[in-house]
Parts: C-alpha cells; sequence; structure tokens
C-alpha cells in the first residue's frame, strides 16, 4: 500500500489539464513512431490496438512486448508529462478557473475530443469501438433514467431503441439515399449530414412517443407488472417489425447513408449527458427520487407523481430513441432480432455494473462492458465465463453497481491543484 | 523512485529478450480471417466453419506454405468470434482488416451478419466471401463480396419441381418462422413456384410461427385438415424434429421436405427414426459422395468425430475459392491495398471451379451458379444422394 500511497502523493499536484497533456504526449507517441519504431523493435506485428490485450490473450509469447509497449507509450510517458508540466499547467488551470465554469468544461471537452479523436484515428478498429461506446453510453445514462432515479424496472429498452432506429432510418433512406423501397432521394444527399440532427429527433419522439404505450397502463401499476407490461411491448415492438414486410420484415433494413462519424456521435453523448444532468438535478428530477422512495409521502406533499413518473419515462425513452437512430448509422444496417432480449440483458448489465442513480456510474458501465466485452473476445467462449462473474462479484459486493448515488464535482475536477491546497485537504 | 526505475529497466530487458524469440514478426505473411458465430444461438455453425479452416490450413502448412507466383508465403488464420451478433461481426471484421490486414476474409454464415459485415468489406475493399448466406443482399452492389452458396430464389424452384416430379402432388402446404428471415423468405420463393406450376391456391396451407416457439399443434392441425399432400418446412435443424414428431401425433402422413438449413449433423440425433425416408435440398450429400468430397469427409470425420454439415463443406469450398484466387492474382507486393484488389480481380475470373459442393462460376453480383442436390434422410439416418438439379 506504501507505494500506492506514495504514488498518489506525487500526483496529487497534477491538474486535468497536465492529465490531458500527458496523454497527448503519450497520444503523439504512438502516431508517430508507434509503427515504424516502438512496435517494430519490440516484435509486434503491429500498434497494439486495445494497450495490447487482443494479442496478448491471443498469442501470449507477446505479453512482454505488449507489455513493454504500453509502458514505453503510454505509462512513462504521461506520468512524466504530467508530473513536469504540472508546473505550468496548474497556473493555466487557475486561470481557467476564473472563467465560468461552463466555459471551462468546454474547454476541457474540446481537448479532451482531440485527444480521443487523434487516439481513434490511428486504427478504424478503435473508431468503431469508441463510436459503439459512446452510444452505449446515451442508452445507459437513458435507462439509468428510469430504472435508477425513478426505481422502476423497465424493460422495454429495446423497443425504444428499435423504434429510433427505424423511423430515424427510414427518413434517411427516403431522404437522401436511392432506395430500393422508397425509391429515389426526396432531397440532395448534401443535405443530409445538416438534417441529420431533426432525423435523430424525429426518432427520438418516436420512441418517446411509443412509450406512452407502456407508460398509460402501467403506471397505475408498481414494480412487477411495470417489468411485465414493459417487456411485453418490446416483443410486440420486435414482432410488429418483423410483421411489417414495407420496412423489410425480419430481413431487416440497410443502406444507411453513413451520417454519423465520431465527433456528431461524440457531441450526441455529450448533449446526451448533459440535458439528463439538468432533468435529474431539477425540481422535476428531485420529485423524481421522491416518487422512488415514498409514493404516497411525494403525493401528500404536492408532487403530481403520475406527471413525473410519465414525463421521466418519455424522457428515458426518447434519449433511446436517439441512441438507437445512432446506432442504425453506425452500423448502416438493422434488424428486428438486434432489439431483442440479448439487447436488454446488456443494457441492463451496463447499467447495474455501473451503478444506479448516478450519470458517472453508467458511463462507467457502459465503457467498462464495452472495453472488457472487445478486449476478451480472444478468449470466445470463456469471455461469457468472465463477464457474468464480474457482474456477480459486483452484485454481492456492491449491490446498487459500482458507482451509485454519487456524482463527481466538475468543478473541483477541473480545478488548479496548488501545493498549498494539499494541507488543507489532504 | 529507484524501486521503480530498477523495475523499469528490468521489465525492459525482459520485453526486450522476448521480443527478439518474435522478431520476423514483419515479414510478409498471407492471412485470412474467419468471421464465425463461435458463441451465441448457432455455436455448431461456428465449429464447423472453424474446423474446416483448420483443416485447409493442415493442408498449407504441410506444403510448405502457400506458392504465390514461384515464392512461398507463410499463412496465418484468423479467427473471430462473431458471438452471432449483427454488430459483433461488423467489429470482428473491421478488426481482421484494419488491425489484422488480413488479405481475405471468409463469413459470416448467417446472412443477418453477412449483409452488414459485407458493408464493412466492401467499404475497405478486401475480399469477403460468405459460404452459407442466401440473402441477395449480402454480394448485392458490393464488388468485393462474394458467396459461396446458390441463392433462395433457385433453391425454392428446385423443391417444388423435385415434389411434382417425384410424387405428382398438386397440394402443398408450407409452415415457416416468421421472425426468421431465411425461412420467411424460401417460404416465399417456395409459394410462389408452387404455384406457378400448380395454379392460384395449390398451397392450401401457409402457416407461420415466431423463433423459439416449440409447441405447433395449432398450425399442423390445420395443415393436417387442409388436405395438403405434402409439407415443405424451410426451419432449422433444431426445430425440425419438434414439427416432424408433432405432425406424426396429429396424423400426418404425407412426407415432409425441407431445405439446406435441415443439413446438420445434429438433426438426426435430435429426430431419431421420425426423420428417416425424409427429403431435403441441400449443397452437397455426405453419404455416397465420391471424389475429393469424399476425401474431405472421411478427413474431417476422422479428426473430429462426426460428419461434416454443409457449413463446413462451404466454408472449405470458399477458402479453396480464396486460395485459388490469390494464386491467380500472379504475386504478392507487400502493400495489402493492392494485393486485395488483385485477389478480387482474380476472384471474378474463376471459371468452373471444381468445389465438393459442386462447379461453381460467379456471376457478375459475385453468386455462384452451382446445381443443388436433393437428400434422401436414409433408414441409417445417413444424408445420402437422391438427385441433383441445376441451373
Amino acid at each position: 500500500m506504501g507505494i500506492a500511497k506514495k504514488f498518489r502523493q506525487i500526483f496529487s499536484t497534477v491538474p486535468m489539464l497536465g492529465w490531458f497533456l500527458g496523454i497527448l504526449t503519450a497520444v503523439l507517441i504512438e502516431y508517430y513512431w508507434g509503427y515504424d519504431y516502438i512496435s517494430y523493435y519490440l516484435g509486434l506485428p503491429k500498434i497494439p490496438v486495445l494497450f495490447g490485450a487482443l494479442i496478448m490473450l491471443k498469442e501470449p509469447v507477446m505479453i512482454p512486448g505488449a507489455l513493454a509497449y504500453d509502458l514505453i507509450v503510454y505509462v512513462i510517458p504521461v506520468l512524466l508529462v504530467a508530473k513536469i508540466s504540472s508546473v505550468f499547467t496548474n497556473p493555466g488551470a487557475a486561470l481557467l478557473e476564473k472563467l465560468p465554469l461552463w466555459l471551462s468544461a468546454v474547454i476541457h471537452l474540446v481537448c479532451f475530443y482531440a485527444i480521443l479523436h487523434l487516439w481513434a484515428g490511428i486504427n478504424d478498429y478503435r473508431v468503431l469501438v469508441v463510436k459503439l461506446t459512446l452510444v452505449s453510453i446515451i442508452l445507459t445514462v437513458s435507462v439509468n433514467v428510469i430504472n435508477g432515479y425513478q426505481g422502476e424496472f423497465s424493460c422495454s429498452h429495446p423497443g425504444f431503441m428499435a423504434l429510433g432506429a427505424y423511423v430515424s432510418s427510414i427518413l434517411t433512406l427516403m431522404l437522401f439515399t436511392n432506395d430500393k423501397i422508397f425509391g429515389a432521394a426526396l432531397l440532395p444527399p448534401g443535405l443530409g449530414p445538416f438534417l441529420f440532427p431533426l432525423v435523430l429527433l424525429a426518432g427520438g419522439a418516436a420512441a418517446a412517443i411509443g412509450s406512452l404505450a407502456v407508460a398509460i397502463p402501467s403506471f397505475r401499476t408498481r414494480g412487477d407488472y411495470l417489468a411485465i407490461i414493459s417487456l411485453a411491448f418490446m416483443f410486440i415492438v420486435k414482432s410488429a417489425i418483423e410483421n411489417l414486410n414495407i420496412i423489410g420484415g425480419a430481413r431487416g433494413m440497410g443502406g444507411q447513408p453513413d451520417l454519423a462519424p465520431l465527433p456528431v456521435i461524440f457531441f450526441w453523448t455529450l448533449l446526451c449527458i448533459w440535458v439528463i444532468h439538468n432533468f435529474v438535478t431539477s425540481i422535476l428530477g428531485k420529485a423524481l427520487n421522491t416518487v422512488r422512495d415514498d409514493e404516497a409521502a411525494a403525493e401528500s406533499m404536492t408532487v403530481k407523481t403520475r406527471k413525473t413518473k410519465m414525463t421521466a419515462f418519455m424522457f428515458g425513452a426518447f434519449w433511446a430513441g436517439i441512441a438507437g437512430g445512432l446506432f442504425a448509422h453506425v452500423l448502416t444496417y438493422i434488424n428486428p432480432g438486434m432489439f431483442s432480449i440479448n439487447r436488454l440483458a446488456e443494457i441492463l448489465a451496463m447499467v447495474y455494473f455501473g451503478g444506479l442513480n448516478s450519470i458517472v456510474g453508467s458511463i462507467v458501465g457502459a465503457v467498462s462492458i464495452n472495453v472488457l466485452g472487445e478486449a476478451l473476445r480472444p478468449l470466445e467462449l470463456f469471455k461469457w465465463i468472465i463477464i457474468p462473474l464480474i457482474l456477480i462479484f459486483v452484485m454481492i459486493f456492491r449491490p446498487y453497481g459500482l458507482i451509485s448515488f454519487t456524482e463527481i464535482n466538475a468543478k473541483k475536477l477541473l480545478e488548479a491543484k496548488h501545493k498549498r491546497q494539499q494541507g488543507v485537504s489532504p | 523512485m529507484r524501486k521503480i526505475a530498477v523495475l523499469t529497466v528490468v521489465a525492459f530487458s525482459v520485453a526486450m529478450f522476448f521480443s527478439s524469440l518474435a522478431f520476423a514478426a514483419r515479414k510478409t505473411i498471407i492471412k485470412i480471417g474467419i468471421n464465425a458465430p463461435l458463441t451465441g444461438d448457432i455455436p455448431k455453425v461456428g465449429e464447423g466453419t472453424k474446423y474446416a479452416a483448420q483443416m485447409w490450413l493442415e493442408d498449407i502448412e504441410k506444403a510448405g506454405g502457400l506458392e504465390v507466383g514461384g515464392k512461398k508465403y507463410d499463412v496465418e488464420l484468423v479467427i473471430e468470434d462473431n458471438e452471432s451478433k449483427a454488430e459483433s461481426a461488423v467489429k470482428a471484421n473491421t478488426k481482421m482488416i484494419s488491425q489484422d490486414d488480413v488479405l481475405a476474409i471468409i463469413g459470416p454464415q448467417s446472412s443477418k451478419q453477412a449483409v452488414p459485415a459485407g458493408e464493412v468489406a466492401n467499404k475497405y475493399k478486401t475480399v469477403m466471401i460468405s459460404p452459407w448466406s442466401t440473402n441477395p443482399d449480402t454480394t448485392l452492389d458490393r464488388p468485393y463480396v462474394f458467396r459461396g452458396c446458390f441463392l433462395d430464389p433457385f433453391q425454392g424452384p428446385v423443391v417444388a419441381n423435385f415434389i411434382t416430379d417425384e410424387f405428382g402432388f398438386t397440394k402443398a402446404a408450407v409452415l415457416y418462422d416468421v421472425a426468421s428471415d431465411y425461412p420467411k423468405g424460401l417460404a416465399e420463393v417456395f409459394k410462389d413456384a408452387w404455384e406457378a406450376k400448380h395454379g392460384e391456391g395449390s398451397v392450401v396451407a401457409y402457416e407461420s410461427f415466431t423463433t423459439k416457439d416449440t409447441d405447433f399443434s395449432s398450425q399442423l392441425t390445420k395443415i393436417v385438415k387442409s388436405g395438403a399432400q405434402v409439407l415443405f418446412t424451410p426451419q432449422y435443424y433444431n426445430e425440425v424434429p419438434l414439427i416432424v414428431r408433432q405432425a406424426k401425433d396429429l396424423g400426418w402422413e404425407g412426407p415432409i421436405v425441407g431445405s439446406d438449413s435441415w443439413g446438420s449433423a445434429e438433426l438426426v440425433e435430435l429426430c431419431g427414426e421420425a426423420c428417416h425416408g425424409l427429403f431435403f435440398s441441400s449443397h452437397y450429400a455426405a453419404a455416397g459422395a465420391k471424389g475429393d468430397t469424399k476425401a474431405f469427409i472421411d478427413r474431417y470425420e476422422k479428426t473430429y468425430g462426426y460428419t461434416p454439415d454443409d457449413v463446413a463443406a462451404l466454408t472449405w469450398d470458399s477458402l479453396q475459392l480464396a486460395q485459388q484466387a490469390i494464386q491467380d492474382a500472379g504475386k504478392l507486393t507487400g502493400r495489402i491495398e493492392k494485393d486485395r484488389e488483385a485477389v478480387r480481380d482474380a476472384l471474378t475470373r474463376i471459371e468452373n471451379f471444381d468445389g465438393i459442393t459442386g462447379k461453381m462460376t460467379f456471376t457478375e453480383e459475385g453468386d455462384p451458379i452451382k446445381c443443388a442436390v436433393i437428400v434422401k434422410i436414409n433408414n441409417q439416418g445417413e444424408f445420402e444422394f437422391y438427385s441433383s438439379s441445376c441451373p
């Protein structure tokens, strides 16, 4: 424990900006020297794509090489640069502190995105993994509104996602492509990227309207009944699409234009996190928590419980629809089988793994399940033993998920870490 | 701090030592990607794919590598699990193309993965051969995507013609899964073909169910009462035994005919004697095979302990196709984009390729023109060649 403590002490003076600078250095090293020099002299066939996890599991003889690569490219530069640069990143952070918090946060996020873009851009496989992870984040955060903040157990998220995916796909296919189902493009394809937000919003709106079908009959009941009704809704959506031959039926629908590059998805993910954060910290969000904890008491304190629940449910469904639309345009193919019980299991695993009632928890859950799923890919069948085992252990030791009922303080996260402050708060 | 520094130095020296063992990493190796459902709904299909690929690799290794343009290259298989999920198949393809630098990809098998994965392969200009996918969209407008099997619009009429010629029936019933893309498509094609032959309304019962249903008695009762003479059910090997048994229990006496999805090693195991004497259309027949086909079957049986199903045979043929295309490409430049294009061009030029599932030539779309086989399940439970039908 001594080393960990010392480590924390040494790096406690590094502000967020310093870490960004360190990671940027690492990514630049990988970008310029990763393939030609570092991985070559370590005997690796290529730049290890996910920090070497894939190559280590596939060919154990590469383990030392991959670890050395991680050390040279990531660990040492990040730590060194972060520590050394804290001399000038701390004053920089202090300068940013004087700005309004939102501006400082935006500056930090732009830096973060630039680094992410550079890192992912080294390999298209990374881009795809990052894209699908971001879509998972939207999904998980949105399901957390219902299953976490509202405290219900809703199983209809794949259904909402399917509605969003299908509505937005139909719109883009109809408007921007020459499709065999919908005929020639109604609008010039060049307009696609500009109108895509509207298309996504339409998908989200469709999901929100669809959610009324669950909400109206089921919010007279609680608990198990909602779970059953919402599960039924999911199957109804799936079967309905399977039987609608005009949109491809069970064969699915393909050929969506590629309107969802990384920046677009990143933007929507940020928007989703920001809006949902504001929602759950608003008066309505607080009311939602009271409804979860004691509905009768909330009612007596003038909370309109029914309206609150409906709004939150529709809100969660809306973002699931957005996620579905993005998902469809990342894969450029959808079929109803994708939005079934398997997807539900995946979504619920992410949300309960990460933590209920916490946006940070949802992000952690979505990222870890996605990255684990990719990193353990070479293990094939054993992957499906390891991931559930991890989930079981999380459920035993942290029944509400890894990070539940807490939120990270953005101001504290971004502030300068001066030496003198250390004495105050160790 | 000193401890950390010492540790780092030790780690480096170990890494350098090991890496010298793996040094020859960057010479040109021919890598073939296999995108197979090793886990998920249809693991047996994934297993057959993997085994066929490993047998192929064995052959290449025995020959000391693959000879292209007078030079021998080492061959490596990159086997990725697509979990029987579309997005996972897309990820697997992207990874194999951008990370592993594969020259060609074999798979995915099911259409629901092959359609989106084909989009990726085409985008990155890498040859992909799906051995088993029958959805027209897989290869449609994709110059880099090919397939190893015939399409449903060909298979449906083959079955309809076979029943008419063999039994002389005029009234048929169809039972299919409306939620699954392959059975549904084939049921429609069969209905059209049958009605074109015997007139409107000659399909007297057209009944459907949904994936994972296990009780078909209401549909089968209707079928029995409809006066149909033959039942066509293009279902997968895990559903066929249930359908056949329940039909017999409900008093169905006519023949039951199926499609290539019946052709799995597990069908007879699950179905037992109830399935003996039934017919289905397929890509090849294991019992009574001759020549190369027999050699393949015997070898597979000896190594893995069971008769290969059509997925394994089609995968084998797809690999042979890929191999021939690579050899026909003339020479490898080592620049992967150029080599991939050369392989594609060579693949389109292949004519009358002699595979174990029949002779094939590719059409403009990348679909093969090849014969279908009608298989009879004989009284030993083996898949026996009965007749064949060519376009």
